[in-house]
């Protein structure tokens, strides 16, 4: 029973770090229709901070905000030039450009922070485990979860439940008329941009913690992000929660269940969820005529 | 939302080729003339480098099918090349490497594979269809990584059989750079033709009509998973024929060959060649492997170049640098008209 809790937590940590890297990439991708294939670097800068941040002895906590401003910095650059150019462009283009940059993004930080694994250095506060059911867990995976989950929270209220998140949902809608009503729409973009790519840096800050900064991680994390957005469907922050969730379960347990194959039964999973539901977890109506 | 297929403006599904002015015979003659070429004065590895650009190109020609007439973009190709590079390399260590025999089992591999993906991904488009079609790849990679036994697992297989070409009279044995940069130049020739007669034929026209107006080519009456499995299975045989030929050149095949960084490197590939253009594939990956090859042996940034070379190309010259460079030579001459 512990061994099973223990192993829900695990789980749990895990889908937060889905769930983080994916609500940028969606957040993007959902409200200014912008396929965003650097997230996977924003994550890794992320995390190549979050190591040096943590390893230089300055106060841990702040990592993580230093970590978004590094990550947002990047997509403040990136979004002047040439993102701005590519909105009103096809998701091929998109992709296509995005992914061009991530691939020279990767080899610039291989060049710059070496090809070796950094594994980070956890703050002392951090360090331990906690017993649950007589099973130790690692504290760094609980704060994982809490601070998570605050953050995703945090990010649905803003969007669902404000005025500034109206004023994005809206230039979704209608750009033009957001316009009309004298807000400069240009500069929204930017401000979702940035704090996309500054998601992306936190998390790579977290997870640095647990799964260390190295060249090629900003694929891996990629993929997964992509799948966690495309597999909840567009358009739905609930969607994209539950197929974190989903990914994140079904990626620890079938390390727990079937060690050889665990990525292949969770890619397997999430494959069978696309073929049953091609439109993802949560559809969004369209109008097709 | 925009369909993510439509990007590539559109596609005429006639040729290039056929509008310009210089008469047919005369462009096979200088056709067969650039490629004697390189037998009066490459070596034996430059020939062989040759025959793995028209290989790979003759792969990125069959996506080239998917994303420049169907609009599906897949980032699960490689499973097509490198499952049938697998395959002929298994069968060719209990059949032996007869090139035919090669073949019949690459194209065999390529369409089941195309079958099984078909299957699956029948109903998505889009980003959809980029997943599953990346995440079937993926599953495909990780049986291919951790089955041992058969594959090799992460070391991949090597020391095949010398390939050979039974004649009526003779056998030719093809582990030479000449006899492999010749067959190599006779499968990109035939896939060309293949790809061409395809995209003409009415099965091309509707696949262009899928990616173009799906709804209305439902309301008509056309099938359109049909249609795409059709174009899948098309594109499969021609990738597995690609494969097939691929072991025997560099005498080794790894798990990267079905790796989605394979079918990522093939798209590049297509773009910096020009979509929807055909012959694009193969200047793609004649640039690409290019670039991988003497760029690498002067610096280990040589993935910076072929991104910034892509990203360039995107921002530019969205249509390949054929076509670009054409532009840009169009718009000096009629300015020069003009002046």
């Amino acid at each position: 029973m512990g061994f099973y809790a223990v192993q829900s937590l695990n789980a749990l940590s895990f889908s937060m770090l889905l769930l983080l890297t994916g609500l940028g990439l969606s957040v993007v991708l959902n409200l200014m229709n912008f396929v965003n294939l650097t997230h996977g670097s924003f994550f890794l800068l992320g995390a190549y901070v979050g190591v040096y941040w943590l390893a230089s002895g300055a106060p841990w906590w702040l990592a993580f905000p230093v970590a978004f401003v590094a990550a947002g910095l990047a997509g403040f650059l990136l979004e002047r030039f040439p993102f701005r150019q590519f909105y009103a462009r096809t998701h091929l283009m998109q992709v296509l450009l995005t992914y061009g940059l991530s691939v020279i993004f990767a080899d610039l930080m291989r060049w710059g922070f070496g090809a070796q694994i950094l594994s980070a250095e956890i703050p002392e506060a951090l360090r331990g485990v906690v017993f649950i059911m007589d099973m130790p867990f690692p504290i760094y995976r609980l704060f994982i979860i809490g601070f998570g989950a605050a953050l995703a929270f945090a990010l649905w209220f803003v969007i669902d439940r404000t005025i500034w998140g109206a004023v994005v949902r809206a230039c979704v809608t209608d750009r033009g008329f957001v316009e009309t009503l004298g807000l400069d729409t240009r500069r929204i973009f930017t401000a979702v941009l940035v704090i996309s790519a500054g998601l992306g840096g936190i998390s790579g800050a977290l997870g640095a913690g647990i799964l260390s900064a190295y060249p090629g991680l900003d694929e891996e994390v990629l993929i997964l992000a992509l799948i966690v957005v495309v597999a909840g469907g567009l358009g739905t922050f609930r969607g994209t929660v539950l197929s974190a969730l989903l990914l994140g379960f079904a990626m620890t347990f079938s390390k727990v269940w079937v060690p050889e194959f665990s990525n292949v039964v969770a890619l397997a999973v999430m494959a069978a969820l696309l073929v049953a539901l091609p439109e993802g977890l949560v559809a969004r109506k369209v109008r097709q005529v | 939302m925009s369909s993510i297929a439509d990007g590539t403006g559109r596609v005429e599904a006639r040729p290039a080729s056929e509008r310009r002015s210089l008469p047919m015979t005369a462009k096979v003659a200088l056709l067969a003339l650039a490629a004697a070429i390189p037998l009066l004065f490459a070596g034996d590895y430059q020939l062989r480098f040759l025959a793995e650009i028209l290989i790979i190109g003759t792969a990125v020609l069959s996506l080239d099918l998917l994303v420049g007439f169907g609009g599906l973009v897949s980032l699960g190709h490689a499973v097509f090349f490198g499952g049938a590079a697998y395959a002929a390399a298994i069968a060719a260590q209990t059949l032996g490497a007869d090139v035919v025999v090669m073949l019949a089992v690459g194209i065999a591999t390529g369409m089941a594979s195309a079958l099984l993906m078909g299957v699956v991904v029948m109903r998505t488009i889009a980003l959809f269809f980029l997943i599953l079609s990346l995440i079937v790849g993926q599953i495909v990679w990780e049986v291919v990584f951790h089955w041992r036994e058969v594959t090799g697992g992460a070391d991949g297989l090597r020391g095949f059989p010398v390939l050979t070409l039974h004649t009526g009279f003779a056998t030719i044995p093809l582990n030479n750079g000449v006899a492999l940069y010749l067959a190599a130049l006779v499968l990109a020739l035939a896939a060309y033709l293949a790809a061409r007669s395809f995209v003409t034929a009415p099965i091309g026209r509707a696949l262009l009509g899928t990616r173009e107006r799906q709804l209305r080519m439902s309301a008509l009456g056309y099938s359109i998973p049909r249609i795409r499995l059709m174009a899948l299975l098309a594109s499969g045989a021609i990738a597995g024929a690609a494969g097939a030929l691929y072991p025997f050149v560099n005498q080794y095949v790894g798990p990267n060959a079905v790796h989605w960084t394979m079918s990522a490197m093939m798209i590049i590939m297509l773009v910096i060649g020009g979509v929807g253009s055909l012959y694009g594939a193969f200047i793609g990956s004649a640039i690409y492997l290019g670039i991988q090859t003497y760029v690498s042996s002067y610096t280990d940034r040589w993935q910076l170049v072929v991104g910034l070379v892509f990203v360039l190309t995107v921002m530019i010259m969205p249509k390949g640098v054929v076509a670009g460079l054409k532009a840009a030579f169009g718009r000096r001459k009629d300015a020069e008209g003009r002046s």
